[in-house]
């Protein structure tokens, strides 16, 4: 990855790109439309760039898509979009889950079809966006190598994260030490 | 909760048995059966399942009690975090940060490929679901409709189909 391109963005932007993000996104998929909205829609980041904020992101304390919205924010509009990015990732759900605990225990099963395919719908985005992200690597082995292997300890193994990075990350370090990104 | 915000590493679902060992069996505030019924609530509304804590403290204490949750349970996190952005682009000079960047990239690619593959055992659960996850991953690859219209439109789907 060279030098991070910085593309003149505003903190209100930046907010109210996070706020639509967060009224959009639901649970584990959130991370997946950030990088859809960030990356692909708006051009504001590089998947490189959204690679390292994911990173920092995993191996930070406190929810994803939040840690994301604070890296991002701050990136493209410094501590007034990390602020305003923050608040935005944050404070619907928490209005939302306070309004929708008061009405949705009593009528639960009636939105709950609705729920599922919005659900569904989420999952095939979310693959849809990890194909986007790997087609840059489509013959670099080694990399697909590492992918694979990391996907196999998490999924088969069952290796708590901490671990799959520390095992990870330097044979990582090791085998792409001299070897230069393919992607631009 | 502040601690547990501090020690939440990896998303919400890591935090679950904490936060059931804190608020059910030490505090006793709510029930079992409650924090899974607001658990599943966390996941179905906007926004990161963690927001889970402002229902805990609503139930426990009203807007307050879930505005001084939500707080605890993000803002020392969400410092930390700060930090280590400003961190991670002092040394944008040091050639190690770079290669420690592309080090991190496939592994998280990995992890990211497990994040779906977990989110279809949990929303994929029979014909009409995974009709719906491939028409949307479809759609989103090959035509430029929003992500949003697609997942609007799986809901009017579900609406009728999953009932």
């Amino acid at each position: 990855m060279a030098a991070m391109t910085k593309a003149p963005v505003g903190a209100l932007a930046v907010g109210w790109a996070f706020f639509k993000l967060g009224m959009t996104t639901y649970g584990g998929a959130a991370s997946a439309a950030i990088g859809d909205e960030m990356v692909r829609r708006r051009k504001w980041i590089t998947y490189e760039e959204f690679l390292t904020f994911r990173s920092i992101a995993l191996v930070a304390p406190g929810p994803n898509s939040p840690n994301l919205a604070i890296l991002i924010g701050r990136h493209l509009a410094g501590p007034g979009g990390a602020l305003l990015a923050f608040m935005a990732a944050t404070v619907p759900g928490v209005v939302a889950i306070v309004l929708f605990g008061l009405l949705a225990l009593t009528t639960h099963s009636a939105i709950g079809g609705t729920l599922r395919g919005c659900a569904a719908a989420a999952v095939g985005l979310a693959f849809a966006n990890a194909l986007e992200m790997t087609a840059p690597w489509r013959s670099d082995v080694l990399r697909l190598g590492i992918v694979a292997t990391t996907f196999v300890a998490v999924m088969v193994l069952h290796a708590p994260l901490w671990l799959t990075f520390v095992i990870f990350l330097p044979v990582s370090l090791v085998l792409l030490r001299r070897k230069p990104q393919t992607r631009n | 909760m502040a601690l547990l915000s501090v020690l939440s590493f990896g998303g919400a679902n890591a935090v679950l048995p904490q936060l059931h060992a804190d608020v059910v069996d030490q505090q006793h505030w709510i029930t079992s059966a409650e924090l899974a019924r607001f658990w599943a609530l966390g996941q179905l509304v906007p926004g990161p399942t963690l927001s889970v804590g402002a229902l805990i403290g609503y139930a426990v204490a009203g807007l307050a009690g879930a505005a001084v949750a939500s707080v605890a349970l993000y803002v020392p996190a969400a410092v930390i975090v700060y930090a280590l952005g400003s961190a991670w682009e002092r040394y944008h000079a040091n050639p190690w940060r770079d290669r420690l960047a592309a080090g991190f990239a496939p592994v998280v690619l990995g992890l990211i490929w497990a994040g779906c593959a977990t989110l279809f055992r949990g929303a994929v659960d029979g014909m009409p679901t995974a009709v719906i996850a491939l028409a949307a991953g479809a759609l989103i690859i090959g035509t430029r409709v929003h992500r949003v219209a697609i997942i609007l439109a799986a809901g009017a789907v579900g609406y009728i189909w999953l009932r």
